[in-house]
């Protein structure tokens, strides 16, 4: 008996538990139609890196973002595409872990001009100084200002820590919260939860909340306990930078320990989906921070891709990851027609392009952008949107674009 | 006090599906020796019949077929591929179970693709106020439902034949095969009851009340957080898996808030090592005595 426990424990702990380059991006050499071409690039066409999750915590949200990516391909190549060359995507999937996004990397690289999009924290984290190294223009989709220090990566928004400085005051103003309350913050442990916890902690300090923080992992999914605990505490709103997973458990607890507080969520915490699980009645107080537009939005470069959404055929039900997949593809659109425009679509050409991008249009999907400023959020403008079941997207918004005070003073960790 | 209490009752709660867990683990060790690291995979997969057969069944057919599946799968693994390994040692088996664990495992998350069903349709998300304290009703269900099932388990371990010729088995096998006992029968019933236990805690597993998530691959991971509660138990006591199951749930609920979120992880496992340091055989345990 006691040699099989000893087995057993050594045999539950294992189940539970269950190429570099050199740097330096590409010398280039003479394309068609005179302009500088190297890695990603050819005669005919511009290749794009997506590395996203298919199959992580955060696959719907990707999914989205990816079909956004899509549409905007299908759109720009029936309109000759970019510099006379079609576009074109190169798709994988990490699931959302660092480890296998490291092994990825390598096969892709050497095919793609720049990312479109990187999903995820802890990944953009982990190939942070390959795609410095590989001059790498990217999009991560994921919105910390921790990442701000690597002028190759383009975030196509706010960050997590603006967005939840805005949140925060937007339900000051609505009387839901005021200075010297007791504020609960749920977070996953890693840079995506930090950068909320950042902003969470700026604003209680300018406001002399009591803040209650509570760290987590992106696989834990049932926070009853937590939420049993915040109440204890005396909270009158909590905080969230976690999965949508997560948000439908804190959601549903808060309903059925009668707490009933607004939860206020940075953008990746909402998925349509929610909608269809148990948590639906629960998601009354969840107020949605984003610098892009809900599915749902009343404006017409939304109602365009919404259409286009439906024609495409897509299967997933769609989410706010569409419109920001659009537009990000969009401001690459614009970024790959200024380097056209230079005669270097090498990589540096992007980066030196990317710089010169002071204002990129989105059709209002995303908040106006200005990346010339190294180090700071492209923007501090935010939406917030709730729940809402039955318009496409399953969010309407509920405050259109605005930044706060505490927000346009609020220094961004890496701003010079 | 009342955040003690209500924590209490969430932990008394999860602690009921532990057990069911836990028995499952323990039911097919006391019969044969070996430690079944299978029964994530049995829980998955009598889930997804659930979630295969529920337009088309509905919820309280497609329940059933899950729960009498799951237990047919286990039989299966144990006449297909245990039962012709006889003499194999209960070490080899236990390793054989982790393939069948693995292969199961990926072809329903395969499978599941980037849904996450609920399938606790009866109970779910419905909480009971009583007094200002919050019943979860799915905690409530599998409360009676492991009672029922654990209290029908002890009388047909104490009086039904399978039982007698399941302690004797678990008490000297030759001499059990010298007086006529069948130990393929005793050992196939086994499987099928752990099975059947799978099946029935899925229920209450892939609900918002118990985990929060849908069927996935963290059903299976939380499956296999019930091996502690059969460790400190005692791998071969059945009155040790319902204390192990109701010792992790209250552990988690209470460490969650009076130490940290992050430290309720590890505190169910440091239980269960200063349990073994105390009983190496866990709280219910037999204890190994050897002549020398």
């Amino acid at each position: 008996m006691r040699r099989w426990t000893v087995v057993a424990c050594a045999s539950a702990l294992v189940l539970a538990s269950c190429g570099t380059k050199g740097g330096g991006g590409d010398e280039g050499g003479e394309g068609a139609g005179g302009v500088r071409t190297g890695v990603g690039v050819t005669d005919s066409t511009i290749t794009l890196g997506v590395m996203t999750d298919q199959t992580g915590p955060f696959k719907n949200l990707s999914t989205g973002i990816t079909h956004g990516n899509e549409l905007w391909v299908e759109d720009v190549n029936a309109q000759g595409g970019v510099c006379d060359r079609e576009i074109k995507l190169e798709i994988v999937d990490h699931g959302y872990k660092a480890d296998t996004a490291k092994t990825l990397y390598p096969q892709l690289e050497p095919k793609v001009l720049g990312m479109v999009q990187l999903v995820g924290s802890p990944v953009t984290a982990a190939l942070n100084s390959d795609l410095e190294g590989d001059e790498m223009t990217t999009t991560p989709a994921s919105w910390s200002s921790e990442l701000l220090d690597n002028p190759y990566l383009m975030i196509v928004g706010t960050t997590y820590d603006v967005e939840m400085i805005d949140g925060l005051s937007y339900l000051q103003e609505q009387g839901m919260i005021a200075d010297g309350d007791t504020v609960g913050h749920i977070y996953i442990d890693g840079e995506y939860g930090f950068n909320g916890l950042r902003g969470a902690r700026y604003y209680a300090k300018q406001h002399n909340l009591k803040l209650r923080e509570v760290k987590i992992t992106s696989s834990d999914n049932d926070l009853t306990n937590v939420v049993t605990g915040l109440r204890g505490q005396g909270v009158k709103a909590i905080l969230l930078t976690t999965t949508p997973t997560q948000t439908g458990s804190v959601a549903a607890a808060n309903k059925a320990l009668g707490l009933n507080v607004p939860i206020l969520g940075n953008n990746p915490t909402f998925d349509p989906l929610l909608h269809n699980s148990p948590a639906a009645g629960a998601l009354d107080n969840l107020y949605v921070v984003a610098s892009s537009v809900p599915f749902s939005a009343d404006i017409p470069k939304m109602q365009e891709v919404a259409r286009k959404y439906e024609e495409a055929g897509f299967t997933e039900p769609p989410n706010a990851g569409v419109p920001y997949g659009y537009a990000v593809a969009e401001v690459w659109g614009t970024v790959l027609r200024k380097a056209c425009d230079n005669g270097d679509l090498t990589r540096s050409g992007v980066h030196e392009a990317l710089q010169q991008t002071t204002s990129a249009e989105t059709g209002d999907l995303v908040a106006p952008l200005d990346f010339s400023k190294p180090g700071a959020p492209a923007t501090r403008q935010v939406y917030v949107a709730q729940p809402d079941k039955s318009v496409p997207g399953g969010m309407k918004y509920v405050k259109e674009l605005f930044v706060s005070e505490d927000a346009k003073t609020y220094q961004a960790p890496h701003e010079g | 006090m009342e955040t003690f209490v209500q924590l209490v009752v969430n932990g008394f709660g999860k602690g009921a599906v532990f057990a069911l867990l836990a028995l499952g683990f323990v039911v097919i060790f006391k019969a044969t020796e070996v430690v079944n690291f299978a029964h994530g995979s049995l829980v998955l997969f009598g889930g997804y019949l659930v979630v295969a057969t529920r337009e088309t069944l509905g919820w309280a057919g497609a329940a059933v077929l899950g729960v009498v599946s799951a237990g047919v799968l286990a039989l299966l693994v144990e006449r297909l591929l245990l039962s012709r390994s006889r003499l194999a040692d209960p070490f080899s088996l236990a390793l054989l179970t982790i393939g069948v664990d693995v292969i199961i495992t990926e072809e329903i998350v395969r499978r599941l693709g980037v849904s996450l069903p609920f399938i606790g349709d009866a109970w779910d998300a419905q909480p009971v106020q009583v007094g200002g304290v919050t019943l979860f009703r799915t905690h409530l269900v599998a409360m009676v439902v492991a009672t029922v099932l654990i209290t029908a388990f002890f009388i047909a371990f104490r009086y039904s034949n399978w039982g007698v010729a399941m302690r004797a088995q678990a008490e000297n096998k030759e001499a059990a095969a010298l007086v006529g006992i069948r130990s393929s029968r005793v050992t196939a019933t086994a499987w099928l009851v752990a099975g059947l236990l799978a099946g029935v805690a899925v229920l209450f597993i892939a609900t918002q009340d118990f985990s929060g998530a849908g069927l996935s691959r963290g059903t299976h991971s939380i499956a296999l957080a019930a091996f502690p509660a059969a460790i400190l138990g005692g791998l071969d006591s059945t009155a040790g898996a319902i204390v192990g199951g109701l010792t992790v749930g209250l552990v988690d609920a209470l460490s969650t808030h009076y130490v940290s979120f992050a430290f309720a992880k590890s505190a169910v496992f440091l239980v269960m090592l200063v349990v073994l340091v105390v009983r190496p055989s866990g709280l219910f345990g037999t204890r190994e005595s050897t002549r020398v």
